[in-house]
């Protein structure tokens, strides 16, 4: 039985890695006689066609499965036709089985790490939002607790996940996780209750994490902008500040991240209210700036913050609010260009790197600038996916790869700082 | 232009920014066709003829944005839309009386993310930036990205699909809130751009520049004659000032001939507001044409 082991030699060429099959077809062949199999070993032997046997029969009248690349497909049909071979096609195009694959199992990874059917490819109200953070804390008790830290302009509560392994009092160092600030860059809300529901499982499991949980708590901010996320969705998609009122003027609202007191009204902020980057009437003027600044005050031991916004790909590092190298300027540059290399690992999304006020423009009262000046060293701004396809408006399916990608560099920031503390 | 970009060079004082990036070919290699370049990667500084003037960071981008959107206009092809891969090379000479101007070489992909081929046209460009003034002055000639024959193909079965569309249209947004476009309406939003394309060129300056963030209305869909007339309101996106500028355009379409297009965009700060008109593909001078 020759023919059998030259099947079997074929097999072992099954292709690995990551070729892409478009187009590319799968052919189940019916032999039903040693002559049969000698045709069918002809066509399969010529190098040009480059056919590939999935499943050989160990015995007659068992069908063979060959893969036939899009190119042979007319020579090999012209062969089984003139041969009088019997076949049918099992897969019309194999990339698009692959792709249809991958995505359900995304999909489904997604559902598996939910409860309460969150469905984390989704963009989701703040209600929802702050349903999930709860589930969250009441699914891992003892490592996640929903903390309110303040409130908004109208009203609404400002929910924080504290992931924590400490015992009693213990102030451990840590690291804010903060999101949707500007509530237009949506993307930065989703991949931020992902990258909750993501701490809370991989605790115990991944030791990057547990390891960072041993030695820090995390504090997570997902919506720190929840008056503006709630009018996105209501009212105007493409809201960016808060939803304050300015006294004198018809237009509403201050940019959250003018409004930190680190170079207050200086360069890249403006003081026309109706102006987008509006940096408002004083320092924490905004309460839910203030909610923040006055926690991590009292905290007195943040080592690291990380700010999550959208769009550009970018992972910067102070300063916005001048040119000046800041003096950990080149310590963070080096962790974050290893940031985003772990983070382009992934699906090969590229970030650029560098200082905020020569990387996109210059920006002053920011977030990251009030972080580093107030001894918070590990001060890093993420611009999310993507770079201006679709901007704010990121298509729900590109969220999980988003959060997942984005996870990399994030925990390849925390891990510098685990091991890094001061 | 949605760019993949270079990173800036290393951060300095606001002084001689350099003028010339030389980037490595090699750098155009990734899978994707994808020339951003690797985080580390550097240009050497260089600045002949330089003026000791101040230039925002990213200059090069700019003027690689406004050329695209001058060169996606003129060409008037909405399924050979290009959008910025990497600029390979620039430098920029001052006039502090008249401008700035920049000649660049760059490299373009295809605008349809879709459209996962790896084919990097190059382009080489002059722009000139009017001391932020809009409407700069642009030459700009690139490489076939797609074969004529294949393109006009394209368009052609593009312009079929939208003359299948039913009128009127019933949709509010493209895309929707959350970034979906039905595929069916694909086609509108590419004709968008390529309208958009035009008044993004106009409105691009040293400093400013511009993304089209979503179609907020279609006001008409009219495909009597040959033509498609397309009549919609886009809001587009500023970067450095974070503003949402809502344009009213109106264009005339068909397969192969030059694009016409009427618009007029609502500015915030400036009293003035902003409009233009664009007949057949010259550079023709802006009329004030108002809705």
């Amino acid at each position: 039985m020759k023919w059998i082991l030259f099947f079997g030699a074929l097999i072992g060429l099954s292709v690995c890695g990551r070729e892409k099959f478009f187009g590319d077809q799968v052919f189940r062949i019916n032999v039903r006689n040693g002559d049969e199999i000698s045709k069918l070993s002809q066509l399969v032997n010529s190098d040009n066609l480059k056919l590939n046997v999935w499943k050989s029969p160990s015995t007659f009248s068992r069908p063979v499965d060959v893969l036939v690349p899009s190119v042979s497909l007319q020579p090999v049909k012209s062969f089984l036709k003139s041969q009088g071979l019997e076949y049918s096609v099992t897969i019309k195009d194999l990339q698009a089985l692959l792709d249809n694959e991958d995505e359900e199992m995304q999909h489904n990874e997604g559902q598996e790490r939910s409860s309460n059917n969150f469905n984390y490819g989704a963009y989701h109200s703040l209600e929802a939002i702050y349903r999930e953070m709860d589930s969250i804390a009441g699914d891992f008790p003892e490592l996640a607790t929903r903390v309110k830290i303040g409130h908004s302009f109208e009203n609404r509560p400002m929910y924080v996940l504290k992931f924590s392994t400490a015992e009693g009092r213990q102030r451990r160092p840590a690291v804010w996780l903060n999101a949707g600030i500007h509530s237009r860059e949506w993307i930065s809300q989703a991949t931020a209750i992902w990258t909750a529901r993501k701490i809370a499982s991989d605790y115990g499991k991944d030791p990057a994490i547990t390891t960072i949980l041993e030695k820090m708590d995390i504090f997570l901010l997902p919506v720190a902008n929840p008056d503006g996320y709630v009018y996105t969705q209501t009212q105007n998609r493409l809201w960016r500040k808060t939803r304050s009122v300015n006294p004198g003027s018809p237009c509403i609202g201050a940019d959250p991240n003018r409004n930190w007191n680190a170079s207050f009204a200086g360069e890249g902020a403006s003081d026309n209210p109706c102006s987008e980057i509006y940096h408002g009437p004083h320092a924490n003027s905004e309460v839910e700036v203030k909610s923040v600044v006055d926690f991590i005050q009292e905290h007195g031991n943040f080592k690291c913050f990380i700010d999550l916004h959208s769009y550009s790909q970018l992972l910067m590092y102070p300063y916005g609010y001048t040119v000046k190298k800041a003096p950990d300027a080149d310590e963070l540059d080096e962790v974050a260009r290893r940031a985003a290399r772990a983070l382009a690992s992934l699906s090969g999304t590229t970030y650029q790197v560098g200082p905020t006020c020569t990387t996109v423009y210059p920006a002053s009262g920011s977030s990251v600038d009030w972080a580093y000046d107030h001894d918070i060293k590990y001060a890093f701004t993420f611009e999310l996916r993507d770079t201006g396809h679709y901007g704010f408006l990121l298509p729900a399916n590109q969220i999980i790869p988003t959060a997942e990608e984005t996870w990399l560099g994030l925990k390849t920031i925390m891990e510098h700082v685990r091991d890094n503390l001061y | 232009m949605p760019p993949r970009r270079q990173p800036p060079p290393a951060s300095g004082p606001w002084g001689p920014r350099p003028a010339v990036l030389l980037l490595a070919p090699l750098l155009l290699l990734t899978q994707q066709g994808v020339a951003a370049a690797p985080v580390g990667a550097e240009g050497p500084e260089d600045s002949p003829g330089l003026q000791d003037a101040e230039f925002p960071s990213g200059l090069l981008q700019q003027a690689a944005r406004a050329a695209l959107h001058f060169f996606n206009f003129r060409a008037g092809s909405p399924s050979a839309l290009r959008v910025l891969a990497a600029v390979l090379e620039g430098r920029a000479t001052v006039n502090p009386k008249k401008g700035c101007q920049v000649d660049l070489v760059f490299t373009t992909d295809h605008y349809n993310p879709e459209v996962g081929e790896e084919h990097l046209g190059k382009c080489s460009a002059r722009v000139f930036f009017r001391n932020q003034k809009p409407r700069p002055a642009i030459n700009v000639t690139c490489t076939r990205l797609i074969e004529k024959n294949k393109r006009q193909e394209e368009d052609y079965l593009l312009y079929k699909h939208m003359k299948q569309l039913k009128t009127p249209l019933d949709v509010t947004s493209i895309p929707d809130s959350h970034g979906h476009i039905d595929p069916s309406l694909r086609p509108i939003w590419d004709l968008a751009f390529l309208g958009s394309s035009y008044v993004m060129w106009e409105k691009t300056t040293q400093f400013l520049h511009y993304y089209m963030a979503q179609i907020s209305s279609v006001n008409q869909w009219k495909t009597n004659d040959d033509t498609i007339d397309f009549d919609y309101t886009v809001l587009l996106h500023e970067f450095s000032t974070q503003e949402i500028i809502p344009c009213r355009i109106h264009l005339g379409w068909y397969p192969g001939k030059p694009l016409k297009v009427k618009y007029h965009c609502q500015e915030l700060q400036t009293p003035e507001e902003a409009s233009g008109t664009e007949e057949g593909s010259a550079v023709a001078p802006t009329e004030l044409n108002n809705f």
